[in-house]
């Protein structure tokens, strides 16, 4: 009976406490709805309004129905840009990705502060504003007075070499410099997930006699699997979004010979004064990257599943 | 004595604000950096002095190119942004189609003292919409110029007895005078071969002296131009593919061959003039000179832009009349004082000062700024002038044409029918 009285009382309690705390989650959570919904998803709505319209940057525009879209997909630009977007998502995702591996791998062997200093050698690119990776790189390689020129210069017939308007090595010489940049980000998240699994497997394995490669192919690949494929589609989303190095490495060269989607976008909207056409260009890299990262996550997921 | 300071901060900020407010305040954006911003500064200081009671000058410095023409547009239209502003005349019919500047009337401009009668009639129609209206009051003329070293030039034989440079005139003279500056770890002229506005710059100044037109009645390069437009670019990959002019070069580093005599002449902006100046006034340069680009073809004519003020058509909240005048009075001073603004390279658009004995005497600029009278400025377009799509196009085309990587003839058509394109 008393226990049954106390269960009822606690009944009460718990339903008291779980209206009040709906009422907490409310307000705690008002913020973030008001910001999300005013600053992402009121101007989303809006932009897929646009895309149907002939809007310039600034003030309304007429209906146009699908004409932006054909417009688009009859632009050899907006395909250019296409192109070399999936160009640069393959030189930057995949090979960024396995190096942050191999180098957290390598770094989670050193012991102590030999270990945090390697592991800050590696971080240190990754909180510089773009604009200086830009100058630095753009400064060692310059053609005339760089640095690397020298290093360049033998496979060159001993010629100087300019990088960034030699087309055919602008996308591979921007993919150096990202994954340079943005390596030390990768790596950390590695460490992390190296340091989850625990060492008693890997002493239970070295007591069977498991070689290191076996240690790998067996635990470690396989336990890191979740990271690598967080990894990956982070990679995949950022690099599908390039922007900031192509624009600044390209700026008054062959611009449109290395155009990317967010540049497409940049100059339609800014330079040609294209609200709408801008708005449907963005909504197809929006529905891009929707697509390609499910797809990817789903896959790589499965795989690691199996 | 906290309190003391508190109180005595407090009495100081109360008086500050007081002062502010006899004093009326005109909003500036500029896109004036490196010497030009100097410079700018310097005179904003002076205009500020002399004002002392009355008028302050309040100015920012903001990203040329794109993002300033941007940023323009969006405040104007939400009702933000300056009472002026700087403003490229060759980007001026962007800014007129967007209703981002507010048309000047001839009442107004008569009110300050500015006329018609004071400025080039090229570079003050410039200003000009197509309603006839003026949006803007032009500060100078800048083009690109040809600098020389004196010494190598004498060496060649390709110096007068006045320091100018001879036998530059005409292709064959041109081409023979590169080749033989060529020699010994020397080329004959260096340009930013890297660099899509100089590259633009360069081509349109070739295109005209051969009386070509880039843009006429909607159409570019058409007929015969289209030929024109492919002989400039001949005579731009020749220099480059027989040596005379070094391949793919940003354009600090194009400064640098030539100041470092690795070359002997260099084509560029006249904005760079300050550079030799301070250069050689430190003891680092050679003995140096600049003149209008030689008449490679039929006659000179050299590109020119013109940085010229302009008043943003604020929606809802316009610049009010009385700012606009004093806004207006401000532009005349900075015209009137534009010798200092000379000191940059440029030529001052006033006539009255470009016409003036001071300017005269002012060395090197009064050496080339007879190219103010056969200047031609950008075609007149939303799709033309600084930062536009014709200036990303030199860079498309003019650029791998110069650099050899496409042939002149596809280079000058592909332009043309990419531009056509965009104007669609």
């Amino acid at each position: 009976m008393d226990r049954r009285e106390a269960l009822s009382r606690g009944l009460g309690t718990m339903l008291r406490s779980k209206r009040s705390e709906y009422v907490t989650a409310a307000v705690l959570m008002a913020p973030f709805v008001v910001i999300y919904g005013v600053l992402f998803a009121y101007p989303t709505i809006k932009m897929v309004q646009l895309s149907f319209t002939n809007a310039p940057l600034i003030g309304p525009g007429k209906w146009a129905g699908l004409d932006n879209f054909w417009r688009l997909a009859s632009d050899r630009l907006f395909s250019v840009a296409i192109w070399n977007t999936i160009y640069f998502v393959i030189l930057s995702v995949i090979p960024s990705t396995l190096l942050a591996l191999v180098v957290a791998l390598g770094v989670n062997r050193l012991k102590g502060w030999m270990q945090s200093v390697v592991l800050a050698a590696f971080f240190l690119p990754y909180i510089l504003p773009v604009s200086v990776v830009f100058r630095i790189w753009g400064w060692m390689l310059d053609k005339d007075f760089g640095i690397a020129q020298d290093a360049i210069a033998p496979f060159n017939n001993g010629q100087h070499l300019s990088i960034f308007r030699t087309i055919p090595l602008f996308m591979p010489a921007v993919a150096l410099v990202t994954i340079w940049w943005l390596l030390g980000f990768n790596v950390l998240l590695f460490i992390a997930g190296l340091r989850k699994i625990s060492s008693e497997i890997y002493e239970a394995a070295s007591l069977d006699g498991a070689s290191r490669w076996a240690q790998f192919r067996r635990i470690t690949w396989p336990l890191i699997w979740p990271v690598t494929v967080l990894v990956f589609t982070i990679q995949l989303i950022l690099q599908l979004k390039i922007f900031d190095q192509v624009y600044l490495f390209a700026q008054g060269g062959r611009v449109d010979a290395t155009m990317v989607m967010v540049q497409y976008i940049f100059k339609q909207a800014f330079q040609m004064n294209r609200g709408g056409l801008a708005s449907a260009a963005s909504l197809v890299l929006f529905l891009l990257i929707v697509v390609l990262s499910v797809l990817e996550f789903q896959l790589l997921r499965a795989r690691g599943a199996r | 004595m906290i309190r003391k300071i508190f109180y005595a901060g407090l009495a100081t900020a109360t008086l500050m604000v007081g002062v502010a407010h006899a004093t009326e305040t005109i909003v500036w954006w500029d896109f004036l950096s490196g010497g030009d911003g100097v410079r700018m500064k310097s005179m904003l200081d002076e205009f500020n002095k002399e004002h002392d009671d009355k008028v302050k000058i309040d100015a920012t410095t903001l990203e040329w190119g794109v993002p300033f023409y941007t940023k323009v547009q969006t405040s104007a239209a939400v009702g933000q942004g300056p009472d002026v502003m700087t403003y490229h005349e060759s980007r001026m019919p962007l800014g007129i189609s967007t209703g981002s500047l507010s048309a000047i009337t001839p009442d107004e401009l008569a009110a300050s003292g500015i006329k018609a009668s004071d400025f080039g009639p090229a570079n003050w129609k410039a200003a000009e919409g197509s309603d006839g209206k003026q949006y803007g009051v032009p500060l100078d003329i800048h083009s690109v110029i040809l600098y020389y070293n004196k010494d190598l030039l004498k060496k060649a034989g390709l110096l007068g007895d006045d320091g100018k440079p001879k036998g530059l005139d005409g292709v064959a003279n041109w081409d023979a005078a590169l080749a033989k500056l060529t020699a010994n770890g020397v080329v004959g002229l260096s340009v930013p071969t890297a660099d899509n506005a100089s590259i633009w710059r360069i081509f349109y100044t070739l295109l005209n002296q051969q009386d070509g037109q880039f843009l006429k009645d909607g159409k570019f390069l058409e007929g015969d131009n289209l030929d024109k437009a492919a002989t400039a670019m001949a005579e731009m990959q020749k220099s480059v593919k027989s040596g005379w002019t070094p391949a793919k070069t940003e354009y600090p580093a194009s400064i640098a061959i030539f100041t470092s005599g690795k070359a002997a002449m260099h084509i560029n902006g006249v904005w760079e003039v300050p550079t030799m100046v301070d250069l050689a006034k430190k003891g680092k340069l050679f003995d140096w000179g600049a003149i209008q680009i030689p008449a490679i073809y039929s006659h000179p004519a050299t590109w020119a832009d013109s940085h010229a003020f302009a008043i943003p058509n604020r929606v809802g909240n316009p610049v009010d009349p009385a700012k606009r005048k004093l806004v207006l009075d401000a532009v005349h001073w900075f015209n009137v004082h534009s010798l200092e603004w000379a000191g940059g390279g440029h030529v001052p658009a006033y006539l009255p000062v470009q016409e003036g004995a001071e300017f005269k005497a002012l060395k090197p600029n009064s050496d080339y700024s007879s190219l103010a009278k056969t200047a031609v400025f950008d075609p007149v377009s939303t799709l033309a002038g600084v930062a536009s799509p014709v200036y990303d196009a030199a860079g498309n085309y003019a650029m791998p044409a110069m650099n050899g990587e496409l042939s002149p003839a596809d280079a000058a058509k592909q332009m043309r029918d990419d531009l056509q394109g965009q104007a669609k």
